[in-house]
């Protein structure tokens, strides 16, 4: 099929009455669990999954996306007008889209996020037509070999680039690669850690483990939270951008379209990355840096816009690999797996209309979004009202009993409660769920794949060097890992020349170093003092919502 | 205030009580049936499974004239399925779907709490044969070919199947023991990511379910069927059996759909229901929703069931759990 009959095609579903209003209820959803701090994307679509098991796939696919990057949108709103991000991917436009609400600006840093997220969307949405069918096409030659250096990669970058230290994103994803052994043995068909229970054959469910992790999990943090949500009451005006806003940030923009795009489609990547490294490539860019922190509004415009490229082109290697970039696109494995439809690079000439008509309705639902976003934001803040008691209690009883409807099995909603404590443990202490998650999916995928390998080969490494796709994979895996050494090395050198004393003011003694955008972003001119570099780095993404 | 609790505490104990004595009447055979009758899939909804259950549900449902609740129970290869039906009472109110081998497969490699005997056949709904395929362009013509590869080089051939427990992989095993020909077993998940494999390369032959998602990649040319694991040729693929290519043993591979009750059933209860089942092979709507590639021609019952497990757990017992 070529390329324009697929987009047509694509059109012909998305522009279906149902489906239509399918894209409709998800970016609006999304945009308000944007818009309410604790409540993610990875939560919502995690509570919401057994929801789309009696829909048709593609619809499913189309209302859960729609959540993802509606709440690109609609974290933006709280960040800026009260500091508070609504997901992890808006974190860093709290840095100079609150400063911009102070200085009276909130109207320009929502539009402006808005128009940047539309045009990050739709520049992805192109390059996801253009790039996923070849890439699919190549992806069929990806054997075994393949699939174990690109899920390495995935785990390697996630933890890496994750936003916590990496000592405990490491430990995390270890311990996600452990459980992820539990069940039958995928080549012998033998049990392990089953503890002799029927219910542990198939392992711990991955929908049961993510929504106590990050479902549960969040909804018992949240509750601990005292500070009350001061309401906003001064009414916000000029929305649409003037014309210097968007000479300022047309750039910006750019930058960040193509770089979230890039960041999206590596394995481990989308959200809080794309949105950090945006911002630090604008701060460096910037001919006075010291403005960002103090109401840029390329700091605004950059990472939104990054963001919700990067949650669109997170897609590609789940619709042409059958590999998740990241949490919420493991959901989604999760929810394509349950309607029987494998994703893989099968899926795009077997099911062309849920390829195209996912991507048909990206299209639409940045559309709605922006159409949205601009006149209603005032509508959404109002939401902030809900009591957070309320909410919690109500998620609680959509999530216990959304994982029983997944196998109609009680055992699940136990792995939920389990999960969710745990869940809540590891936020107190600062370990993010993220790299656990998503090493227990990439886990299973990996040992497979790693075991189908020794077998193919008769039991030699070689497998992995000698083939060209494979080995290209791992010297890439095998330079972020040098990089990232020899980086860290001189930073600490840069930290010694500095009078290691003096931990005030600090924050651009290293300077931004590349390939570290999680660690260098952190802007701490608009911060309290009393933090340092280092512990300011690990808490402003992995509790969102929290200040 | 305190008499409401009172009044609750009160129903609660009523409701329970009401549960015992439900339970422990048994209701006679000769009604059956007078309840709901629910059917357990031991599969993921939307599945082949699930898909045959639901025309066979809405069949019984039909005949008997009462509700037939299909209900999935994924897991475990079928186990959760079938554990919960046998904790259930054997009074043909609750059934299962069932496929083989796998469901003998998995208690002769797993305990996995139940075997053979706690299971009353009720008869069979479909059967998928399986073949081997291979892509295109491999150099291989015909199973001989494929086989003498083996020989030469005990590493040359690896076979992709579609699971680590199923038929498939157990009798790629069984044509290693049998006649001594080197095969290596790949197991992936599912016959897409066998098909995958086989595009690619990666694997030099695959041993799959001949089921719908493979067909059309066969008809349009991108794989071939070398041989296929029927006693008799398929009117709708054009290759031979194994028996022609002279491994007259090579027929366990076909996966046989069907439903079971718990052992101890009332003969006349199983003997209603596989009237029904039996009717459903005559009803074109049925035949149909399930595929008439697959519904046996000649009905087989409870008897035939059960002759089935018997003897594919006589010929699995030595390939696997070993």
């Amino acid at each position: 099929m070529g390329l324009f009959d697929g987009i047509a095609q694509g059109f012909a579903v998305a522009l279906d009455p149902i489906n239509l209003l399918y894209v409709f209820a998800g970016v609006l959803i999304g945009t308000v669990i944007g818009v309410l701090p604790g409540l993610g994307p990875t939560a919502t679509i995690a509570l919401l999954l057994p929801l789309t098991y009696t829909i048709e796939p593609a619809t499913a696919v189309i209302l859960l996306a729609g959540i993802y990057y509606g709440s690109m949108y609609g974290g933006t709103i709280t960040s800026v007008l009260l500091r508070l991000p609504g997901e992890a991917a808006s974190v860093v436009t709290t840095f100079d889209g609150y400063q911009m609400a102070k200085q009276g600006r909130a109207g320009p840093a929502l539009g402006i996020a808005a128009v940047g997220s539309f045009v990050g969307g739709i520049l992805s949405v192109l390059g996801l037509m253009l790039l996923a069918p070849p890439l699919a096409d190549l992806a069929v030659s990806f054997g075994p070999p393949e699939y174990v250096a690109l899920t390495a990669l995935g785990i390697l970058l996630v933890t890496y680039l994750g936003s916590g230290t990496p000592l405990k994103s490491l430990s995390m994803a270890a311990l996600g690669l452990l459980l992820a052994t539990m069940g039958q043995d995928p080549i012998t068909g033998t049990t392990r850690f089953t503890f002799g229970s029927v219910a542990l054959f198939d392992g711990l469910d991955f929908v049961a483990v993510a929504m106590g992790l990050f479902g549960v999990g969040e909804i018992l943090h949240s509750l601990e939270r005292t500070e009350k949500v001061q309401a906003v009451t001064k009414k916000i005006t000029h929305i649409w951008p003037t014309r210097k806003d968007f000479k300022d940030s047309s750039g910006a923009i750019a930058r960040g379209s193509v770089l979230g795009f890039v960041i999206g489609v590596l394995p481990g990547g989308g959200g809080v990355i794309s949105s950090l490294a945006s911002y630090a490539l604008e701060k460096r860019r910037a001919k006075d840096p010291s403005r960002f922190g103090r109401g840029a509004i390329e700091g605004v415009a950059g990472p939104e816009t990054a963001n919700n490229a990067s949650s669109t082109s997170a897609f590609i290697p789940l619709l042409t690999l059958g590999i998740p970039a990241n949490v919420v696109l493991a959901l989604i494995f999760g929810a394509l797996l349950v309607q029987g439809v494998t994703p893989g690079p099968q899926l795009i000439t077997e099911e062309p209309e849920i390829f195209w008509g996912v991507i048909a309705s990206m299209v639409v639902g940045n559309v709605m979004l922006l159409a949205l976003n601009i006149p209603l934001v005032g509508v959404f803040v109002q939401l902030l009202r809900v009591r957070a008691g309320i909410l919690a209690a109500f998620a609680l009883l959509v999530t216990m009993a959304g994982v029983f409807s997944v196998s109609n099995d009680s055992f699940d909603m136990w792995v939920v409660l389990v999960f969710g404590v745990i869940g809540w443990l590891m936020k107190k202490t600062g370990f993010e769920p993220g790299p656990l998650v998503l090493a227990f999916v990439l886990g299973e995928i990996m040992e497979r794949a790693f075991r189908q390998s020794m077998l193919l080969s008769g039991g030699s490494l070689d497998i992995f060097v000698t083939r060209p796709l494979s080995g290209g994979l791992l010297a890439v895996m095998a330079a972020v890992v040098v990089l990232s050494l020899v980086m860290a090395r001189r930073r600490r050198a840069a930290f010694r020349q500095v009078d290691p004393e003096d931990e005030f003011g600090r924050e651009d003694g290293t300077g931004p170093v590349e390939g570290e955008p999680g660690l260098s972003a952190e802007p701490a001119t608009g911060r309290n003092a009393r933090h340092t570099s280092d512990s300011t780095d690990s808490d402003a993404a992995s509790t969102p919502g929290e200040r | 205030m305190r008499s409401l609790r009172l009044l609750t505490a009160l129903l609660v104990t009523a409701a329970a009580l009401a549960g015992c004595a439900e339970d422990s009447s048994s209701v006679a055979a000769a009604d059956y049936p007078s309840e709901d009758i629910r059917l357990l899939v031991p599969y993921t909804a939307g599945g082949p499974t699930d898909i045959a259950a639901r025309a066979v549900g809405a069949h019984l449902e039909g005949e008997l004239g009462r509700p037939v609740v299909v209900e999935n129970l994924p897991g475990a290869s079928g186990a959760t399925a079938y554990v919960e039906m046998i904790s259930a009472e054997p009074d043909g109110y609750t059934l299962s779907m069932t496929a083989l081998p796998t469901a003998v497969l998995n208690y002769l490699s797993n305990d996995v709490g139940y075997t053979r005997e706690d299971l009353a056949p009720v008869g069979v709904v479909t059967q998928v044969p399986s073949g081997i395929v291979v892509p295109a362009d491999s150099p291989y013509q015909d199973v001989e070919s494929l086989f003498e590869a083996a020989r030469q080089d005990p590493q040359a051939i690896t076979v992709g199947t579609p699971g680590a427990t199923n038929t498939h992989a157990a009798e790629t095993r069984r044509i290693t023991q049998l006649y001594d020909i080197p095969l290596t077993v790949v197991p992936f998940e599912g016959n897409s990511e066998v098909q995958t494999a086989l595009l690619g390369g990666n694997v030099s032959a695959g041993f799959a379910n001949l089921s719908q998602d493979l067909l059309p990649a066969i008809e349009a040319g991108d794989l071939r069927v070398l041989a296929v694991g029927t006693e008799e040729r398929l009117d709708y693929v054009d290759a031979p059996t194994f028996v022609e290519a002279g491994y007259p043993e090579l027929v366990q591979s076909t996966t046989t759909f069907g439903v079971i009750a718990p052992a101890g059933t009332p003969e006349e209860v199983v003997a209603t229901l596989e009237d029904a089942l039996r009717s459903a092979g005559e009803d074109e709507a049925v035949v149909e929703a399930l595929d008439p590639r697959y519904v046996p021609e000649e009905f087989l019952g409870s008897a035939d069931l059960a002759a089935l497990f018997a003897e594919t757990e006589e010929t699995f017992r030595g390939v696997v759990g070993d």
